[in-house]
């Protein structure tokens, strides 16, 4: 069946692309280097991160690179970028660990930065042992966003309040990020599987859509009725979020924020709707105007973004629960951040899977072993899993004096550790291989990700902390 | 033969696909609990905020506003234990036999099937030498291998980590042990809160409801105190606890949450810490009239404290945040934010009280008849620390659960067990040739690229036995 293809992107040639970047890492460098000199501290956390942010971006560029064209070199450069950004991100890590006197946990900016620095651990063993060379395709992009996301959220250490100053903290949240690490890993595995098992791209373009559906969805739970959406207002004096009373957080309205995000809403939808007109009719003009939809969307998705991102920055807002205007902060609204940033990335994997897939399938391990990797991922993260929620249950032990109380946090993990021994029975028990094993695993990573954001956006409840 | 009715309910619970839909149940029912406000949780008023009444009706009547708690949950719990029980029984008593039988000779038809396997032609050798030579292998692999003699042949079979096949029964054992404990808790199990101000004790521990509980021993507080960063957050709560048994001391303790306070099974953990509003002590510096030199006092409330061989002093009222309104003092609120004390000076000799007022109130103080000036040095206000307090027998199960589902999942995921068969064989044409066969019970790919390797090994092997001085071989028919 024909299928409908946008105009290929012409594709730069080895040497070409390695040089820019490579220019443009060694200029990127100069010029931080040159504010460092006038500002006169080399090795803070900021800087560290920064220099971690170029070379991840170097890395990035190049796997992109790679993912299009195909060129081995580009992958050793960019092997050895991720590793220049890897010694950056861990001298930041060691740098906040060392001022905040305790190992960087307490705050979302200091799990960011954790987060990212195993993202770059993960994709340098992917590569290297199991020879997955395309993850950081995947990996150094999301590193990117979390490095730009990182400089945007308030850096100051926050003290920890007494429950969180345990070392059962550490040992939980340690096992936790590398818990959901794996998971996160065997997600992207499945959907290589599902590459290379020959889906067709029109299903990634429904599940694209979906996804994006679903996110946009979750995080218009906070529209209000005149248009806006509401988000936590800050305190700016004591650079945290603002509380109405003890645990209540106080809420302001973004005006028409909230109906740009209904708009794009329609906008990530009409890909479903299209896709859903073609499977019925099977004209293949709708397909190629769902494609094109994907595109608009992707705009349309960046302009919420940086209006979210300006308004947020400055200005205050009315609150529907208090008088007067109060300000707010980015820091304040991480995970309408993470839904509008992780969508349009999404949309953007669809179109590099779109205009590229030859190439990809090409590259990519063959489809059984994707399975047989996946699975081993899998056999990593569950016992993490366990491992995080006997932890957690220690921890809550030792502060509350119950194991488990059925928190939704508490609740919603158990429910993830239920989903993976469920993939774990199908494969080993009913040997479920394939297609319904990469279905699965997709399912669970969903779960991961509820658990993760969710439960902390959209559910109330003790955890209040991430 | 019909199976009865007992049987057919055991198979349905064996079946995985019971545990299936049952764990299926047990997800969709944990979401609800956590999608549906809660009632211990949420306060009544609160609900009735979310849900309109018919709603709030339903959901309450359905339980659904407790699932965690409700019969029916309980029930899904205890259906999901025993199909573990089930499944575990049924399939038990054939992985102990495979377990506690190895296969050491494998027949024909087995042989014939191995994917595994690898045909080396022994030239020149006998069969001992042959063996012998595979033997040396497979113990440098750490295979301990053992030869199998019958009475026509013999041969070799080596495994290794054959307890990985029981890992599995280990991860659904311990399993049922934290659902033991958790259930041994909440039967037996109890949580209450205690407060109590500095020299206070109590053995009596509030539930969340419920009767008050007596515990058979006694808590005191000894002192408590708050820590604050710069920026004025709780930086750590502290508690110096004391244990009375029979008016007896038997256990001291400075606790700070993440750090209780264990006694006999109860747990004591810093929850909170707080001001009662009331004054702890005044710290005054009474400055004689007469030009003598002054003294330090500190004053409970009520308390009486001599100034000198005639005069007393009592502090009888402290507000710490007070306000004048009709020539009458109020308490505004119980923060120390404007706190004044009245004083009443006592003379033995006049027998006069005077009442002195800090800061001086018009209309209520007489402060200049007073023969001692007051300075306010300092208020200690009294505080109180929380306590939480729980039993928990069961725990112990749910972490000794903990600790053999880290060793089940380990054993089960990273310890292979592996079988090696070597059996020497002669070909349709008589040639002498050496059978190895190998299996794997999991990692099947990896295992393909070791059985490779040590197959290549004893080949190797063999060949460099010839060169060591074997002799010609002695002719090798059968009849060994």
């Amino acid at each position: 069946m024909e299928r409908a293809r946008v105009e290929q992107q012409p594709a730069a040639t080895g040497a070409t692309l390695v040089v820019a970047v490579g220019l443009g890492v060694a200029f990127l460098l100069f010029m931080a280097f040159l504010n460092v000199v006038k500002s006169g501290n080399l090795l803070n956390d900021s800087n560290l991160l920064y220099a971690a942010l170029i070379f991840y971006s170097g890395a990035g560029t190049l796997y992109l690179g790679f993912g299009i064209t195909g060129t081995p070199s580009y992958i050793r450069f960019a092997s050895i970028a991720t590793c220049a950004g890897l010694l950056a991100n861990t001298g930041a890590v060691a740098r906040r660990w060392y001022e905040a006197g305790h190992p960087p946990f307490a705050s979302i900016y200091e799990m960011l930065l954790m987060f990212v620095w195993t993202l770059a651990v993960l994709t340098l063993i992917a590569e290297k042992k199991y020879g997955v060379k395309v993850i950081g395709t995947v990996t150094m992009p999301v590193a990117i966003v979390g490095v730009v996301l990182m400089q945007l959220l308030r850096t100051e250490v926050r003290p920890l309040v007494p429950a969180l100053q345990s070392t059962w903290l550490h040992v939980h949240v340690t096992l936790a990020m590398l818990a959901y690490a794996a998971c996160a890993l065997s997600f992207a595995l499945a959907m290589m599987f599902l590459i290379q098992d020959k889906m067709k791209t029109e299903t990634f373009l429904a599940g694209t859509s979906v996804f994006s559906i679903l996110t946009y969805l979750g995080v218009l739970t906070r529209f209000e009725k005149w248009g806006g959406l509401s988000v936590v207002a800050c305190n700016p004096e004591e650079k945290s979020e603002a509380f109405l009373s003890r645990g209540v957080r106080l809420f302001v309205v973004i005006p028409d924020l909230g109906w740009l995000l209904l708009l794009v809403l329609a906008a990530v939808a009409a890909p479903l709707v299209l896709y859903l007109i073609w499977r019925k009719t099977h004209n293949e003009g709708m397909l190629e105007m769902a494609n094109r939809a994907v595109f608009l969307s992707i705009l349309l998705q960046v302009l919420a973004l940086v209006f979210f991102l300006l308004r947020t920055r400055g200005g205050v807002y009315p609150s529907l629960d208090a008088d007067g205007l109060f300000p707010t902060a980015l820091a304040a609204s991480p995970f309408i951040l993470s839904g509008l940033v992780g969508a349009i990335f999404v949309s953007l994997l669809y179109l590099l899977l779109l205009w590229r897939r030859t190439d990809l399938e090409r590259m990519l391990p063959k489809a059984d072993e994707l399975d047989r990797i996946t699975y081993k991922t899998i056999a990593i993260a569950f016992p993490l899993l366990t491992l995080m929620i006997a932890a957690g249950a220690y921890w809550a032990n030792r502060t509350w004096g119950s194991y488990w109380s059925w928190d939704p946090k508490e609740t919603w993990a158990a429910i993830t550790w239920l989903v993976y021994a469920g993939y774990l029975h199908m494969r080993i028990t009913r040997g479920w291989r394939g297609r319904r094993a990469a279905y699965f695993a997709i399912l669970g990573f969903a779960v991961v990700m509820f658990t993760f954001f969710g439960v902390t956006y959209l559910l109330p409840g003790m955890h209040a902390y991430a | 033969m019909a199976a009865s009715v007992p049987r057919k309910i055991w198979q349905t619970l064996a079946a995985i696909k019971t545990g299936v839909v049952l764990l299926i149940l047990v997800v969709i029912l944990s979401a609800a609990g956590t999608l549906i406000l809660q009632r211990p949780a949420t306060d009544p008023d609160e609900m009735q905020r979310a849900y309109s009444p018919q709603v709030l009706h339903l959901l309450a009547g359905l339980g659904l506003t407790d699932v965690f708690h409700a019969w029916w949950f309980v029930l899904l719990l205890s259906l999901v234990s025993l199909s573990i029980i089930a499944a575990s029984v049924q399939r038990f008593p054939n992985a102990w036999r495979f377990f506690s039988r190895p296969y050491k000779s494998p027949d024909e038809t087995f042989c014939k099937a191995l994917p595994n396997h690898k045909l080396i032609p022994i030239k020149n050798k006998d069969e001992e030498t042959a063996v012998s030579a595979a033997e040396q292998v497979l113990e440098k692999a750490g295979f301990r291998p053992e030869r199998i003699v019958r009475e026509n042949s013999f041969s070799l079979f080596g495994e290794r980590n054959r307890f990985s096949e029981m890992a599995v029964y280990i991860v659904h054992a311990s399993l049922l042990l934290i659902f033991l404990g958790s259930n041994i808790d909440a039967l037996l199990g109890w949580r209450g809160f205690v407060t109590l101000t500095r020299g206070q004790e109590s053995s009596q521990v509030k539930p969340q409801n419920g009767s008050p509980r007596s515990l058979p021993f006694a808590v005191r507080c000894d002192g408590a105190g708050q820590e604050n960063y710069a920026d004025g957050t709780p930086k750590r709560w502290w508690s110096d606890l004391s244990v009375l048994e029979n008016g007896k001391v038997t256990l001291r303790k400075q606790i700070v949450v993440n750090d209780p306070l264990v006694y006999r099974g109860i747990r004591f953990y810093q929850a909170s810490y707080g001001q009662t509003g009331k004054i702890d002590k005044l710290l005054l510096t009474a400055i004689p009239r007469d030009g003598q030199s002054s003294k330090d006092v500190t004053l409970g409330l009520e308390e009486t404290v001599p100034l000198d061989a005639d005069a007393s002093v009592r502090l009888a009222e402290f507000i710490p945040d007070y306000v004048v309104s009709d020539g009458q003092v109020y308490a505004r609120s119980t923060q120390l934010e404007n706190p004044a004390a009245h004083l009443i000076v006592t003379s033995k000799k006049s027998g006069q009280s005077i009442n002195v007022w800090l800061p001086p109130i018009p209309g209520l103080e007489q402060n200049s008849s007073s023969p001692y000036a007051f300075e306010g040095k300092d208020v200690q206000m009294a505080y109180f620390t929380g306590l939480e307090v729980s039993h928990e027998p069961g725990q112990w199960a749910v972490w000794a659960g903990v600790v053999l589902m880290g060793i089940g999942l380990t054993v089960v995921f990273y310890f292979v067990h592996t079988r090696i068969w070597v059996i020497p064989v002669r070909n349709t044409r008589g040639q002498l040739q050496l059978w190895i066969g190998g299996t794997a019970n999991k990692n099947k790919d990896a295992f393909e690229h070791r059985f490779r390797d040590l197959a290549d090994r004893i080949e190797s092997e063999l060949k460099t036995s010839v060169e060591t001085g074997a002799e010609a071989p002695a002719a090798v028919l059968a009849g060994k």
